[in-house]
């Protein structure tokens, strides 16, 4: 087909401290991408940043990121992904690192692929929960967003042999 | 970005997952600030996240905030975006065109998007679809109760005759006088069908024609209708041998007492035979429907009826045939009938239901009575059946199609004698004296079967008769009724001569159709077609006649002879026929056997041509004083007018050249002026012999008060002017030596001309050479070197006239110009008055416009196939006329110039006036 052509990055942001997370904004963290290739690749780098560079979404909770690339030059600009070290937001300075989790033609893929990693880390957390209210927590998220998967497609038993493979 | 693009924005991204974080300004523990700082909640029903994070990592809330992330993210992919299609959200490979309309083709999780979807554009289809009425399917639209509700609503307008399918499958239809009638057959057949007028037989359906009924004492009846006819013009209502019945007649009607002037036109009339021991008379005028209402005004004005009774049946005049529609006669019932009764009483929709007429509404009373006379009018339109049958052999094919009605005296015996049936020919059967007259009217009947050609009989002679249904013995295939005199033996031809120099006598012209109740039985009786064939089924041996005869199938009819060509001295008796008349709800039942007889069927058209080759005046046509009449040629005009337009400018005959100023419309009231004016003058010249009077006749001419032209109908000025033009006889006949009245001279003339002023008079005309006379031919009176050239070769071809300037092209050209330039407003009135070709309104002298002076107008001509020259039939100015025939030598006396409106050529015609 013949369209603009994309690449999103599905990245995950750690930080050393949890409170400093939902500090985070997504015109803050454009702004530390920004900086980091620039420091890396130079005018040119930050130039190309300018290109259908974007921030598509950011969950403060969790602490997932999109990021919006262009096609033709999105490995440049990812290889400068591992030298950003801190994103500077409201005064203060997040020492944080992104760890990148999926690339996607789509942002749909994207989704796809962030939906399968979560359940697979809820399933994966259940039988390291400590306590029983804790479990319950759990069970009940894992139902909750299984049951909306089930609707559309049967993963849970690809997912289910995933966490027999855990243990 | 414009408000509407945001608005697509939003609707696409609907689904899409927003950022979850805090907006930088608000204090982060604030309750208010968490529902401020999310920018589209969409977690609200997961609402699983803390305010602020824990320095550790709890299960819970990390779980919750996963789950929550889960569900967006879900959303997102499952839900398509609102502008994209159901059917993009399918992979390529697997999208199929008919998923469109089945919904069921597509994946079960698309189903509902599609269905509502689907919905949604049916409801806007639906919108613009509701306006034109609901289409059901043709299976439910042929169903048979709809399809005769679909005639019925289709009939509302104009009135169906009751063989209307019949003719609208093999005929071009037209809509005429209120009426659906058939113009001319679809396949070419005219010359078959004049063969079959003059050779064998033309079936036609007249019951458009209008019949009105009179009800009274005769000589209160005779006193008010003599004031409507003159016997200038022939015999009147009180000719004897009509009013005993057993003869019809035709005459010209005039409104009350105004004789010469204000003709209404041409009725047939029919007495009903007297009865004894009863001083009531009945009497039918048949009128054409364009003339009916004039008529029906005048009889009301002239038998002073004008109160309108509601329903009522006219008064019986036989008192000893009473038969008793109401009650019910199970006994002898045939299953059909049954059935019928059924269906009457639960009010369907009944099949053949007539509304009205075409010449009345539905709601107008029929029947007027007159309590000072007590006459009554009865208006019996579409309540008879009228077919005509022109031909010599039309005698043959109704003896060989009816059959007179057997007699059911087994069954009559049968029956108990307290109970008495419903229908009126078993309670017949018991009553000798009528059963002996049945008999006398079989036989006459019979010995009509040996008469050689329809036109031997006496015209107008009536036939009353009582046949049997004529679908019983309908043939298996088409055959040719061929006479069979061979059959006819001595005793037959003794009987013969009798009918054919006598005619019927009086008391066998009494029929049973003259009784409105015995014409109700008879048609409500009727055997649905439905019935028969079961019965026909039934029959042992397929195909042999049914036996014994249904007791409904007996039918009154009466046969009234038509009378052929009688005047003149060629053809005599071409076109003669019989009328059958036959109650209403019948015609069906007779028309088709009547065509498996062999019959030509001839739609207006024909009856056109049998008018013109049988030289009578064909009604609307040819009586331009009529008030029909001239409404006729209003409807001509603006058809001529309209066909003329339709062809492109260059391609029409240029009138205006061609001399001819009324192609269209013949202004006969102008041309009978101009000649009274022009006779007033030559006059004068004669008696003062001076140019000084000359000069006063303009005057003495305006102070005369315009009168209004008539047509000449006198019988005795008809024939000293017949006798006139006839020295040298058309195409080589025979001179025939009627009773030399008065030979033509000045003084005679004279007279004649001061008594027909402003008079036209119907001719006959025959071309002498080759020529095709057309409608609205010019006729001129050649001059004396016309001929003098006539006189050297016999097949002279005839002048020709010098073309005509078109003054008026220049005009048009130039209005149009003008039109473009100037306002259009002050032009347009003038423009559109002026058609190329054809002269605007005021018309300059009519009979002096060509280099020949113009006597009349020809309303009818074609190539006779019967005399095998051009013939027509126009109207001329008797003064014009008289002029013309004085200054002619004796051997040339009558000859006359005919000149075609689309030509420059005259032709020599003889003029011919028959009485």
């Amino acid at each position: 087909m013949v369209r603009v052509k994309s690449r999103y990055l599905l990245c995950e942001i750690n930080v050393t401290e949890r409170k400093y997370l939902l500090q985070l904004d997504d015109r803050a963290v454009a702004a530390a991408v920004r900086e980091a290739v620039g420091r890396i690749h130079g005018d040119y780098g930050e130039a190309l940043c300018n290109i259908r560079f974007s921030v598509k979404y950011l969950n403060a909770h969790t602490g997932i990121v999109f990021l919006r690339f262009s096609k033709r030059f999105y490995k440049l600009l990812w290889s400068a992904l591992p030298f950003l070290t801190c994103v500077k937001t409201r005064g203060q300075t997040i020492p944080c690192f992104l760890k990148c989790l999926h690339v996607g033609g789509t942002i749909q893929t994207c989704q796809k692929f962030l939906i399968k990693y979560n359940t697979q880390q809820l399933h994966r957390m259940l039988p390291n929960c400590k306590n029983e209210e804790e479990k319950e927590h759990v069970r009940k998220a894992i139902m909750n967003c299984s049951q909306a998967w089930g609707r559309k497609k049967d993963d849970d038993d690809e997912v289910r042999s995933e966490e027999d493979e855990e243990e | 970005m414009s408000a509407a693009k945001v608005k697509m924005r939003e609707k696409k991204l609907r689904n899409q997952p927003s950022n979850v974080q805090y907006s930088s300004t608000h204090s982060v523990d604030n309750s208010d600030a968490r529902q401020g700082g999310w920018v589209r909640g969409h977690h609200r029903d997961a609402g699983g996240y803390a305010k602020e994070m824990p320095k550790f990592i709890t299960g819970g809330t990390f779980a919750r905030a996963r789950a929550a992330e889960v569900n967006a993210m879900l959303k997102a992919v499952n839900k398509t975006p609102g502008s994209s299609y159901v059917f993009a959200a399918l992979p390529k490979h697997m999208r199929r065109r008919a998923m469109s309309h089945n919904t069921k083709r597509l994946p079960r999780r698309l189903r509902d998007v599609a269905n509502r979807m689907r919905e949604k554009t049916y409801q806007a289809a639906t919108k613009k679809k509701k306006e034109q009425a609901k289409n059901k399917s043709r299976k439910a639209r042929r169903r048979h109760g709809n399809l005769l509700l679909e005639f019925n609503r289709r009939q509302r307008k104009n009135i169906w005759l009751e063989t209307h399918i019949w003719h609208a499958k093999r005929f071009h239809m037209v809509k005429k006088w209120g009426y659906c009638l058939g113009d001319r057959p679809t396949n070419k057949c005219y010359r078959p069908c004049y063969r079959a007028m003059s050779n064998h037989c033309l079936l036609q359906d007249l019951s458009y024609y209008c019949c009105i009924e009179l009800h009274g004492e005769e000589d209160k009846l005779l006193a008010a209708l003599s004031q409507l006819t003159s016997k200038d013009t022939g015999p009147t209502f009180a000719s004897a041998v009509c009013l005993s019945g057993c003869r019809q007649g035709s005459l010209t009607v005039y409104k009350a007492g105004q004789y010469p002037s204000h003709p209404l036109g041409l009725v047939t009339f029919l007495w009903r035979p007297r009865t004894q021991g009863s001083a009531l008379r009945q009497l039918w005028i048949w009128a054409h429907p364009t003339l009916k209402q004039d008529l029906l005004a005048e009889l009301q004005a002239v038998c002073l009826c004008s109160e309108a009774v509601a329903m009522v049946t006219p008064v019986e005049a036989h008192p000893t045939t009473e038969p008793e529609p109401e009650k019910s006669s199970e006994a002898k019932l045939v299953p059909g009938k049954k059935r019928k009764r059924n269906h009457k009483d639960s009010s369907e929709p009944s099949a053949k239901k007539i509304l009205g007429d075409g010449t009345r509404s539905t709601t107008s009373p029929v029947t007027w009575k007159s309590s000072l006379t007590g006459i009554i009018i009865n208006d019996l339109t579409m309540e008879l059946v009228r077919f005509r049958l022109i031909g010599p052999q039309s005698h043959s094919v109704l003896t060989d199609t009816l059959e007179a009605a057997t007699r059911c005296e087994v069954l009559c015996k049968e029956q108990q004698p307290t109970h008495t049936s419903s229908l009126w020919w078993p309670e017949l059967c018991k009553d000798e004296s009528r059963m002996k007259l049945h008999q006398q009217q079989a036989d006459l009947f019979h010995t009509l079967k040996s008469i050689f050609s329809s036109s031997e009989l006496t015209a107008g002679t009536v036939l009353s008769l009582t046949v049997d249904d004529p679908r019983l013995n309908l043939p298996t295939k088409k055959v040719q009724a061929l006479p069979c005199v061979q059959q006819a033996e001595e005793v037959c031809e003794e009987k013969r001569r009798e009918l054919t120099l006598r005619g019927v006598p009086e008391h066998c012209c009494q029929s049973f159709l003259w009784d409105q109740s015995v014409r109700n039985s008879v048609t409500d009786n009727k055997i649905p077609e439905q019935t028969l064939n079961r019965m026909r089924r039934e029959v042992l041996v397929p195909g042999s006649r049914l036996s014994p005869t249904p007791l409904q199938g007996r039918v009154p009819i009466l046969l009234v002879h038509q009378p052929g060509k009688q005047l003149g001295t060629e053809r005599t008796g071409w076109g003669a026929g019989w009328d059958l008349l036959l109650p209403k709800g019948w015609g069906m039942a007779f028309w088709v056997p009547l065509v498996y007889r062999g019959v030509r069927v001839g739609g207006l058209n024909m009856s056109l041509k049998h008018n013109q080759n049988k030289a009578t005046p064909h009604f609307p046509h040819d009586y331009p004083d009529c008030p029909a009449g001239v409404r006729f040629q209003d409807e001509q005009e603006a058809e001529l007018l309209n066909k003329l337009k339709r062809r492109p400018p260059a391609k029409r005959p240029n009138y205006i050249k061609l001399g001819c100023l009324a192609p269209l419309r013949c202004p006969w009231q102008q041309l009978a002026e101009e000649w009274e004016l022009i006779s007033r003058d030559l006059r004068e010249e004669k008696t003062h012999d001076g140019p000084v009077e000359q000069q006063v006749s303009p005057l003495g001419g305006a102070t005369v008060k315009p009168q209004h032209f008539t047509v000449l109908r006198s019988r005795s000025s008809l024939r000293l002017l017949s006798c006139w033009c006839r020295p040298s006889s058309s195409k080589g006949q025979r001179l025939r030596g009627v009773g030399e009245s008065s030979p033509l001279s000045h003084s005679a003339a004279s007279a004649l001309v001061e008594a027909h002023r402003m008079s036209v008079v119907w001719v006959r005309l025959s071309l002498l050479s080759k020529g095709k006379p057309e409608l609205h031919a010019m006729l001129c009176a050649p001059t004396a070197e016309d001929l003098r050239l006539l006189a050297k070769e016999q097949r002279a071809n005839g002048p020709q006239e010098p073309p005509h300037k078109d003054h008026f092209k220049s005009r048009i050209g130039r209005s149009k110009k003008s039109q473009k330039t100037a306002s259009p407003a002050n032009d347009t009135s003038q423009s559109s008055d002026l058609v190329i070709g054809l002269w605007p309104d005021p018309l300059p002298s009519v009979s002096s416009h060509c280099s020949r002076v113009m006597l009349g107008w020809v309303t009818q001509g074609d190539f006779s196939l019967s005399a095998g020259c051009g013939e027509a039939l126009g109207f001329i100015t008797v003064s014009g006329l008289i002029h013309t025939l004085i200054k002619q030598p004796v051997e040339h006396r009558g000859t006359l110039l005919l000149r075609n409106p689309a030509s420059l050529h005259y032709r020599f015609i003889k003029v011919n006036i028959e009485v």
